[in-house]
């Protein structure tokens, strides 16, 4: 055992925590709000203990040196190495996690088996950080799977709706697929390379390496729902509990996407040509995902598309810069990653709000929010106008900086792309500003008084909606935070 | 911090702070609201003319610091001559339209709501204005949209107003997008988003040039609603409460001219627009002469007046494609006129309305007998807007035509003086069918509030004014010539 043990302490920290909360409701108290309680305190534990990280992974000089690693180095190694761009989503996730936490600690309230809530949380969370900071196939395959594997269950929590199972085993089915292409892909790799640990291949890729590569492409394509092979997001997301749904549309597709980054990368896929690929693939998540959303009559499976639209604009910012190694471009990707987390977050919280109080689902059932929850009503607001890019909030800033890393690049395909990038953020306000104009209008049928929302819930809403402003008002700090994961991602692909 | 910046900050933070504090009391703050939101419009006017000793003395005030270091962002609010004559106008049309609320709105719990997003909106125009920063120019021109929707989407009247809102915000967030793509082109030659730095000078790719200036131009038409882009504007003023529409009309659409003088026309040198002037000149003409035919057609009396606001930007576009020294400083000038007399009209057109409580102009007639003051008012608009001398339009009309006359097109300028005559037919017939001719059965006459009538009074008396002494407001708008024609005429 070799390295930082801080790689290692917050999984350890994420793993024995999932255990602690199922005995703490096995043996001592099974109410909700103090699972919650617990739960929290572990994730931000697991944040704190990233914090030494930060000094350590800013502006490496070069993709293998100076960054804090943990585990054995060799051709059977098997390591976790925590960079700059694996720190962004790793703290995106405990950061939503935590607040995710809080909220369920009412919203779960009328739930059964929170004992196995909690921990599953915990494990999704795990995996999504071990994924992310994984450097050999082999873990990263595994931690994939941990989080996969999470998510399925938490999907399916309530598993008396005929719809959650049917969404969680549409999920499991499609995700598998994924599981196994990956799993082939590491074979193939294996076969040529004899090791599974990614700084080691750094030569030129045989032929099984390049297949091998792109079973990786569909494997996390499908996890990170890119078009075509979307199809299982709208209705995982549209059915789970709106907590998972939060993480789900907030970080872990994003999580998967920077993994696929990482894996594709490494196997010595050059980055102009993955560059391309990304904002091909992109044109068609953004306008695939916003076509969709403008017809959806329910509010979270329009919420969901709309995750796939916003997953467009990531990629296509990562691929502007993988493209044509333009440092802002990718920065403009992982801030748009971190505003998106905050926005769609909040967005979903929200909807579990209007959910809980009075059972909406449909978009017409929103009628009302505003006189019932004016909190709530704006908190919405807020997030509904930030990723329609409305200034000054959050999702505005990243436009800013896509397009303005956009248009430092030339070519045909950049400007088809800005082209179709902006029509379709005009097209998103076509069901953005509706569903916004639906909570302030008045209900007529019944007479509406206010409902006090439980504090739990108010928590985490307000925290996310400054955050949007913060972000918005104030972009600097959270764009330098993700130089160093452009300048990381920017040498691996050299 | 001296007082020049003092004033500066003071005329966005005093309907800032208001339009905060109001949201904050919510129904609390009902009955005070209107005093509130005077107030704070007034000061902010204040603040506008307190900078006029400066910018006289050569000054132009500027406040800013570095905002996203990494970008090169800064926040900077700055005054300057081209700012001014635009920063006047809306501070003078929020304050009116505030004061207008006064009578035309009635007070409920959500009052203190539509004057914070009245203020929000007079913040969106001004701030625009006054930004020197593209990121914050167009934060500040985003807000002025979001807020007038929000305005038209909850007070507006009838059924549609949430279809009508939603249009209005797509229409204009097209001509938004466009100008962002530009903005942020200029910001990627220079590396700064400074227009200080623009205004220092920027090398583009003569292809990219055209790009940017045709991007420019058709984004802020959009805004202009210039004819086909106009599409938005007849509902989005029809159904917006009177206020609203007020400043709409008056001040929002002349933020259209200001960035096509502060970001083409300045920018680039006139040699680069010369292939610019004829395309502009002539959907100036077209949308002239569709306003003032589609004014004609109508019927309710607010759209006829909204359809004049199309002709009207049609003459400001003719001035500025004339690229001509009195081309330009006729359209400028003509920003501020048509400002005094659209809301003017408008107003008169919400008295008419709160009094027999009809819009269709075929069921009004003969009400000069009952309400003389109002036909008065009216009477004056409707002369100024068809040019009359001695009325203020009259003096932008002639600049701008004069302007015309020194451009080759001789036939577009004679094209554009005999469209005006379709301006005369509709505002005479305006006035004619309101206020003269036999009381339809059936038209009773009630009582106007003080707080609407003198406002529209304030607003006769100076369209007549700036007619008789347009001397101070010309010497205004002259100095911001220099600015973006630098010594070339």
């Amino acid at each position: 055992m070799t390295g930082s043990v801080w790689v290692v302490l917050p999984l350890a920290c994420l793993t024995g925590g999932a255990l602690a909360v199922y005995l703490v409701a096995r043996l001592w108290t099974s109410r909700n709000d103090r699972l919650a309680l617990f739960t929290a305190l572990v994730l931000v534990a697991a944040l704190g203990m990233l914090a030494p990280l930060f000094g350590l992974t800013q502006a490496p000089l070069s993709a293998a040196e100076g960054l804090p690693t943990w585990g054995y180095f060799g051709p059977g190694g098997a390591f976790l190495r925590a960079d700059a761009g694996a720190l962004v989503v790793a703290c995106v996730a405990l950061g939503l996690g935590t607040l995710v936490t809080i909220y369920s600690g009412r919203y779960l309230a009328l739930d059964r088996r929170q004992e196995n809530y909690y921990p599953l949380l915990l494990l999704l969370v795990t995996g999504l950080v071990g994924m992310v900071m994984a450097t050999d196939l082999f873990n990263l395959y595994l931690f994939c799977e941990l989080m996969s594997v999470a998510a399925y269950v938490l999907v399916a929590f309530r598993r008396h709706l005929d719809t959650a199972i049917e969404a969680g085993l549409k999920y499991l089915v499609m995700g598998s697929v994924g599981t196994v292409t990956i799993l082939m892909g590491l074979s193939f790799v294996y076969r040529e390379t004899g090791t599974l640990v990614l700084p080691l291949m750094m030569g030129a890729p045989g032929p099984w390496t390049r297949a091998g590569t792109a079973c990786f492409l569909v494997g996390f394509g499908i996890k990170s729902a890119v078009v075509p092979l979307h199809t299982w997001l709208p209705d995982a997301h549209g059915r789970a509990p709106s907590s998972i749904s939060t993480m789900l549309s907030g970080i872990v597709v994003q999580s998967v996407l920077y993994a696929l980054l990482k894996v594709c990368l490494g196997l010595g896929f050059p980055a102009r040509d993955l560059g391309t690929l990304l904002m091909v693939l992109s044109l068609f998540n953004m306008t695939l995902g916003n076509a969709l959303a403008l017809v959806q009559t329910y509010t979270k499976r329009l919420l969901a598309y709309s995750t796939i639209a916003q997953l467009g604009y990531i990629m296509f910012s990562l691929g502007i810069g993988l493209r044509y190694a333009l440092p802002i471009a990718i920065q403009a990707g992982f801030f748009l990653l971190i505003a998106h987390a905050a926005m769609k977050g909040l967005a979903f919280l929200c909807k579990g709000v209007c959910h809980f109080y009075y059972a909406a689902t449909q978009i017409a059932d929103l009628r009302g929010t505003a006189a019932r929850m004016p909190l709530v009503a704006m908190a919405f607001s807020v997030s509904l106008a930030g990723l329609a890019g409305v200034p000054p909030l959050a999702g505005f800033a990243g436009k800013w900086f896509a397009l303005s890393g956009g248009l430092q690049a030339s070519g045909v395909l950049v400007y088809l792309g800005l082209v179709i990038f902006l029509l379709n953020s005009l097209l998103a306000l076509g069901y953005y500003l509706p569903l916004i104009g639906t909570l302030f209008t008045s209900q007529t049928s019944e007479v509406s008084s206010q409902i006090r929302i439980s504090p739990w819930m108010a928590l985490p809403l307000v925290i996310l909606g400054t955050l949007i402003l913060a972000i918005g008002f104030y972009p600097g700090p959270w764009l330098d935070w993700t130089a160093g994961a452009s300048a990381y991602l920017l040498a691996l692909g050299r | 911090m001296d007082i020049e910046t003092m004033w500066l900050v003071t005329i966005l933070g005093a309907p800032l702070a208001a339009a905060l504090l109001l949201s904050l009391l919510g129904g609390r703050g009902a009955r005070m609201a209107g005093w509130m939101a005077g107030l704070a419009a007034a000061l902010s006017l204040a603040g506008t003319f307190a900078l006029l000793p400066a910018l006289q003395r050569g000054e132009d005030p500027t406040l800013g610091f570095r905002w996203i270091p990494a970008a090169g962002i800064r926040l900077t609010l700055h005054i300057d001559w081209l700012t001014f004559p635009f920063l006047i106008t809306e501070a003078a049309v929020t304050l009116l339209a505030v004061v207008y609320t006064w009578g035309y709105h009635r007070t409920d719990e959500r009052t203190s709501f539509f004057y914070a997003l009245l203020l929000l909106f007079a913040v969106g125009m001004s701030g625009t204005t006054l930004a020197d920063d593209m990121f914050l120019f167009y934060i500040f021109w985003e807000l002025m949209l979001v807020a007038s929707c929000a305005l038209i989407a909850v007070w507006g009247e009838g059924e549609q107003r949430g279809a009508v809102a939603l249009k209005y915000f797509i229409f204009t967030h097209l001509g938004s997008l466009m100008v962002l793509v530009g903005l942020i082109v200029l910001y990627d030659a220079t590396g700064s988003d400074s227009f200080s730095a623009l205004r220092a000078g920027v090398t583009l790719a003569p292809g990219l040039v055209m790009t940017v200036t045709t991007l420019f131009i058709v984004g802020f038409c959009v805004k202009m609603a210039i004819f086909p882009l106009h599409l938005w504007l007849p509902d989005a003023h029809t159904v917006a409460p009177m206020p609203v529409t007020i400043m709409l009309a008056a001040a929002m659409l002349s933020m259209g001219t200001y960035g096509v003088l502060r970001f083409p026309l300045s920018i680039f040198s006139p040699a680069q627009m010369t292939s610019f002037a004829v395309p502009m000149m002539v959907a100036g003409i077209v949308s002239e002469i569709y306003g003032a035919l589609m004014a004609l057609a109508e019927q309710d009396i607010k759209r006829i007046i909204a359809y004049s606001s199309v002709s009207q930007m049609g003459y400001i576009l003719f001035g500025l494609g004339t690229l001509t020294f009195d081309g330009i400083a006729g359209a400028t000038l003509h920003v501020i006129y048509h400002a005094i007399v659209k809301a003017l009209l408008f107003m008169c057109v919400g008295l008419v309305v709160r009094a027999t409580g009809r819009r269709r102009i075929t069921e009004l007639g003969g009400l000069g007998s009952a309400m003389p003051v109002v036909a008065l008012c009216t009477a004056a608009g409707a002369l100024a807007i068809a040019g009359s001398p001695p009325f203020c339009i009259f003096d932008s009309e002639w600049m701008i035509f004069a302007g015309g006359f020194h451009t080759a097109h001789i036939g577009l300028s004679i094209l554009t003086l005999f469209g005006s005559l379709l301006t005369v037919a509709y505002a005479l017939w305006f006035v004619g069918r309101i206020f003269f001719g036999a009381r339809p059965q059936g038209l009773t006459v009630g009582r106007l509030p003080w707080a609407m009538v003198v406002p529209t009074i304030l607003l006769a008396a100076l369209a007549l004014i700036e007619g008789l002494f347009p001397a101070p407001v010309f010497d205004w708008v002259a100095h911001e010539l220099t600015l973006i024609l630098g010594g070339v005429w």
